[in-house]
């Protein structure tokens, strides 16, 4: 009877430590971990639909083009790329400039880089382990093998509720967000948000489709 | 996704003046390269100022609301940025060079691509890699990297030999043995030497007054470099057509995807030369 009524207690006890345990060291080394099964998980969809010998011709680049663009969508926060290169700047625009401005900084990025990405040759790619920047940030590092050596890639992505998100790549200690920030504080020290999109959509309207 | 990023990348190591990259020293415009600048680094200028004329929004929509001051202060990692008093100068040499890429060397690189088997041009590479090894070993050993320096050592003994003139980087395939860059502007740089101002050589490309000077280190240390000059420039030629090769359309992505390429160039090269240094 004795155990009987020990029981709920015990299993109360042991319930009650594995919480604490749980809350403390794993959680946040599993939450991590997620971010670089989320990285890899995207990027390996990519590069295998990319190798993918029936994708060929220009129906099969079209779907390439497409699948590529919503890994993308889903492995990356425009939203909170935008804001990181533009800093207190992005107070500065109003809502829909905003709204523009996110629209055609990704669209500047696909432009340029999809066509470098349809030249994807089966390079190897790997990834570490994360490691933590701040509360819910981490980056990923990664490498990637080309003929002329290994490339240095990193990935910083963000806690967005529960869900890891890319806002920044550097590549060879060049930050993609701090590339375009220098970018973008010339023409915003002297000139408003609007000339700035304004260059934005004449950047994007020469590029490639 | 990630190799969306790479080609901008590698054309910054195209751009770098490194070993690879030399074709010829500056010999004419040496007086501009001198320690006379001194170090004028704006490091740490990450914050952006910002004015709130966005304010009239007041309770904007959920992600694409203001950010504040802290959140800000908190996200920017410390931005690399650079002196350009001499801007209009280069980017008379920037833009030199990006017409000397487009006209010359994109053409003959891109000849040269459909003429050579990809086998022999990534033997040529490591080829020029190897012979290059004095620059790397000594930059090592410079910065008491000792396990980097005999691991340079290494790699130059195996690959000479087993290698077989240096063809085959057999070190790294082989034995996993890494290639360590270093040169004289980051043992510069090792010793505090500040970057000082920002400066574009013709051919050469981006570089800084410390980069400069270190540049005249690693021609000095550079084997090819004591050849006779009909021997070196055609190799040092053919080492850069040689490595173009393998990266054409990496510059051309990073301009385009630029709403300045020259400040786009500047930006890369000093932030690959910070992150170069720390390693």
């Amino acid at each position: 009877m004795k155990a009987v009524a020990l029981s709920p207690v015990i299993s109360r006890v042991i319930a009650f430590s594995a919480a604490i345990a749980l809350s403390f060291a794993p959680l946040p080394a599993l939450c991590q971990q997620d971010a670089t099964a989320t990285v890899q998980a995207h990027v390996d969809s990519v590069l295998k639909m990319l190798g993918n010998p029936a994708l060929k011709g220009p129906k099969g680049e079209e779907r390439k083009r497409a699948e590529v663009r919503a890994e993308a969508d889903k492995l990356f926060d425009f939203v909170e790329l935008s804001k990181r290169t533009l800093g207190l700047s992005w107070n500065r625009f109003g809502i829909d400039q905003r709204k523009e401005f996110v629209a055609l900084y990704k669209q500047l990025l696909e432009n340029t880089y999809m066509d470098r990405l349809m030249t994807y040759a089966g390079e190897k790619m790997t990834f570490s382990r994360p490691t933590p920047l701040d509360t819910n940030t981490v980056e990923v590092k990664s490498e990637l093998q080309v003929k002329t050596g290994p490339v240095a890639l990193v990935f910083r992505l963000i806690n967005q509720d529960g869900q890891w998100k890319v806002y920044d790549v550097v590549i060879e200690g060049v930050s993609l967000i701090a590339n375009y920030r220098s970018q973008f504080r010339e023409i915003l020290v002297n000139r408003d948000p609007a000339a700035l999109l304004d260059t934005l959509r004449k950047t994007v309207g020469k590029g490639p489709k | 996704m990630k190799i969306f990023w790479l080609p901008a990348a590698i054309s910054i190591l195209f751009l770098l003046p490194s070993q690879g990259a030399a074709l010829a020293p500056p010999p004419a415009f040496s007086f501009l390269s001198g320690t006379d600048a001194g170090p004028i680094m704006l490091a740490q200028a990450g914050k952006t100022e910002g004015r709130a004329e966005g304010k009239a929004a007041a309770e904007p929509e959920g992600e694409y609301g203001n950010v504040t001051e802290d959140e800000v202060s908190k996200a920017s990692v410390p931005e690399v940025r650079i002196a350009d008093p001499l801007e209009k100068w280069n980017r008379f040499w920037f833009t030199f060079n990006d017409r000397l890429y487009f006209w010359v060397l994109k053409p003959v690189s891109g000849g040269y691509k459909r003429g050579v088997p990809e086998g022999l041009r990534v033997i040529f590479n490591n080829f020029y890699r190897n012979v290059a090894s004095p620059i790397r070993i000594l930059n090592n050993l410079l910065q008491l990297k000792m396990k980097d320096t005999g691991g340079e050592l290494l790699r130059l003994a195996v690959n000479s030999t087993v290698g077989v003139a240096g063809f085959r980087d057999c070190a790294a395939e082989c034995f996993g043995i890494r290639m360590h860059e270093e040169d004289f502007g980051l043992t510069l740089g090792f010793y505090h030497v500040g970057q000082g101002f920002y400066l574009v050589w013709p051919i050469l490309g981006p570089s800084t007054a410390r980069d400069s000077v270190g540049l005249l280190g690693d021609f000095a240390a550079d084997p090819i470099f004591w050849l006779p000059w009909e021997y070196s420039i055609p190799l040092k030629t053919h080492d850069k057509v040689n490595y173009v090769s393998f990266h054409i359309g990496d510059y051309e992505a990073l301009k385009n995807s630029a709403i300045d390429p020259y400040v786009a160039v500047r930006s890369a090269y000093i932030q690959n030369r910070a992150a170069a240094l720390k390693k």
